[in-house]
């Protein structure tokens, strides 16, 4: 909207080019869904990571697929609470937030205590807990705008703040989710795509090691369809794993400059 | 849970690894279950299920309210797990919580099926009773009496009972009401929608123990688990959720096996649930 600082104001009237068309109800199934970013079925969204957002924290990265952006940040290993029994391995402590924004609807944040539960199963398998004995790693997540597919973003980007703070990990943890909707089967899906889906998929995995952390299914899967999302998953979270690693390079070499 | 000491570890790890458990159990074989419908006389069905020393109890509820405006065309059904400190006493206050949310949650992800409703153990149109005004919410409350491992699969198989123990009094809508007001609901006494229940899905846990997976885990096998994977499977054989527990990570081949196994095993729970569930009807309608 061009502001004629000129002109006396008028009273405020919202521009008519920004019209937000309701998405209609995708009910028909002999017509293949095409996606709302025009990507292929089996194409992820690009992947932006940078490392260091947070100054205050251990370690932290930033990351960004599409519409979805995640900062995570990660604090310690912090000596552990009094109250806590002693134990001769770390612990790690996860939370993920989202912002009252990150939603269309504000304040809908959605299932809070379930991603910070899935979280820390998606990455406790990965994280050398042995070498901080008596102290707690906190992983924080905050998602400042949800655009579908979140979880999986967070994992990502976790790892990626924990391989900045230095926490040692037997490998990066990557997660990519495939959504089923009608006979078609959908990889990183879109908000929009995740609420009209038949089904999800969501596979955590350590793509060095060929050793899958997390998997959770929702809806109705035969096993050849599960066998080709877990398939998908798995590519898609190496080529992931891949973009990760030079991020984390990256940030190295210019830190050592 | 008391402490096991290196040689009871090494005992489970070991009968398992050559096929037979501390029970005398083979590795795919459950304990015996049995299942009482109609035990909670307020609620609108209830089960209650007992595998070896676990015990869990099931009630469902049904409640008029508003559907979401999102989805004017279908009831709500919420799941909630409560873990009563008579199961352990580390249950108390705060300290079942976690365990609660994660049952709760993989009970909701089993039978509630993706967003569109497809998978639903549980029709959710049939709910509606006006729309966009009126429709029934389901509470599905779970509460866990006695845990001796395996609650999940416990608490699926009382869901299911309680589910078929379910009737949903006939609204009737009274005729020339206002179409802004409140409409006037009169809910009769005879109970009248039952659930068709051959269509929701029983969760089998398999745990992962050393190199080999067994069914039906007590609380000391799983304490000797590196993880477990909960398949939750339909007549028809597909596959209704999955959830993989546990730290450990798992080779690909894996899952896919422990599915195979998952669904094979899912037929005998399938028609041995059924057959209790058909015969404690048949003893509450008898009493």
């Amino acid at each position: 909207m061009a502001a004629k600082a000129a002109s006396t104001p008028t009273t405020y009237s919202p521009s008519p080019t920004t019209q937000k068309t309701k998405p209609s109800f995708f009910k028909n199934d002999n017509v293949d869904w095409v996606r709302p970013d025009g990507r292929g079925f089996h194409q992820c969204r690009p992947a932006f990571f940078r490392t260091g957002a947070v100054n205050a924290a251990a370690g932290s990265a930033y990351a960004e697929f599409g519409n979805t952006k995640v900062i995570v940040s990660v604090f310690g290993p912090r000596e552990s609470k009094k109250a806590m029994m002693y134990s001769d391995i770390g612990r790690l402590n996860c939370n993920v937030t989202f912002t009252t924004f990150a939603t269309p609807v504000r304040g809908q944040g959605s299932d809070d205590k379930d991603f910070s539960s899935m979280l820390h199963k998606a990455l406790e398998g990965a994280i050398m807990l042995e070498t901080f004995p008596k102290t707690t790693v906190d992983v924080f997540a905050l998602v400042l705008e949800s655009g579908g597919s979140d979880l999986p973003v967070v994992i990502s980007c976790a790892s990626v703040a924990l391989a900045d703070a230095g926490i040692m990990m037997y490998d990066l943890v990557t997660s990519v989710s495939v959504s089923c909707l009608g006979k078609n089967l959908v990889i990183d899906p879109v908000l929009e795509e995740e609420s009209y889906q038949d089904g999800s998929l969501m596979l955590s995995c350590m793509p060095s090691k060929y050793e899958v952390t997390q998997l959770t299914i929702t809806g109705e899967w035969s096993t050849a369809k599960i066998n080709e999302g877990m398939q998908l998953c798995l590519d898609a979270c190496s080529k992931l794993a891949k973009i990760m690693r030079s991020c984390l390079k990256e940030a190295a070499s210019a830190s050592e400059d | 849970m008391l402490g096991l000491s290196l040689g009871e570890k090494q005992f489970i790890k070991g009968g398992i690894a050559q096929d037979l458990r501390s029970d005398g159990r083979k590795r795919l074989t459950y304990r015996p279950i049995s299942v009482e419908t109609g035990i909670i006389p307020q609620a609108s069905g209830s089960a209650r299920v007992r595998m070896g020393a676990t015990e869990v109890i099931a009630s469902v509820k049904a409640e008029l309210g508003r559907p979401s405006p999102l989805q004017p065309d279908k009831g709500k059904v919420a799941i909630y797990v409560d873990c009563s400190p008579t199961a352990e006493p580390t249950f108390e206050g705060r300290g079942g919580e976690e365990l609660s949310t994660e049952l709760s949650v993989a009970l909701q992800r089993c039978l509630l099926g993706g967003k569109s409703g497809a998978g639903a153990a549980i029709d959710l149109s049939s709910l509606v009773v006006i729309e966009g005004k009126i429709c029934w919410d389901l509470y599905i409350d779970g509460l866990v009496v006695s845990s001796d491992g395996n609650l999940l699969d416990a608490l699926g198989a009382a869901i299911k009972a309680a589910l078929s123990n379910t009737g949903i009094p006939r609204a009737n809508v009274a005729s020339g009401a206002s179409g802004d007001g409140q409409p006037e609901v009169d809910i009769s006494d005879e109970e009248f929608l039952q659930f068709d229940t051959s269509g929701v899905p029983v969760i089998v846990t398999l745990t992962k123990v050393g190199k080999h997976y067994i069914v039906d885990a007590t609380a000391e096998e799983e304490s000797q688990m590196s993880s477990a994977v909960s398949i939750s499977v339909n007549r028809q054989g597909h596959i209704c959720g999955l959830t993989k527990r546990g730290g450990a990570g798992l080779d690909p081949s894996i899952i896919l096996d422990m599915i195979s196994v998952a669904k094979h095993v899912s037929e005998q729970l399938i028609n041995k649930l059924d057959s209790e569930i058909a015969a404690a009807e048949a003893d509450e309608e008898e009493s």
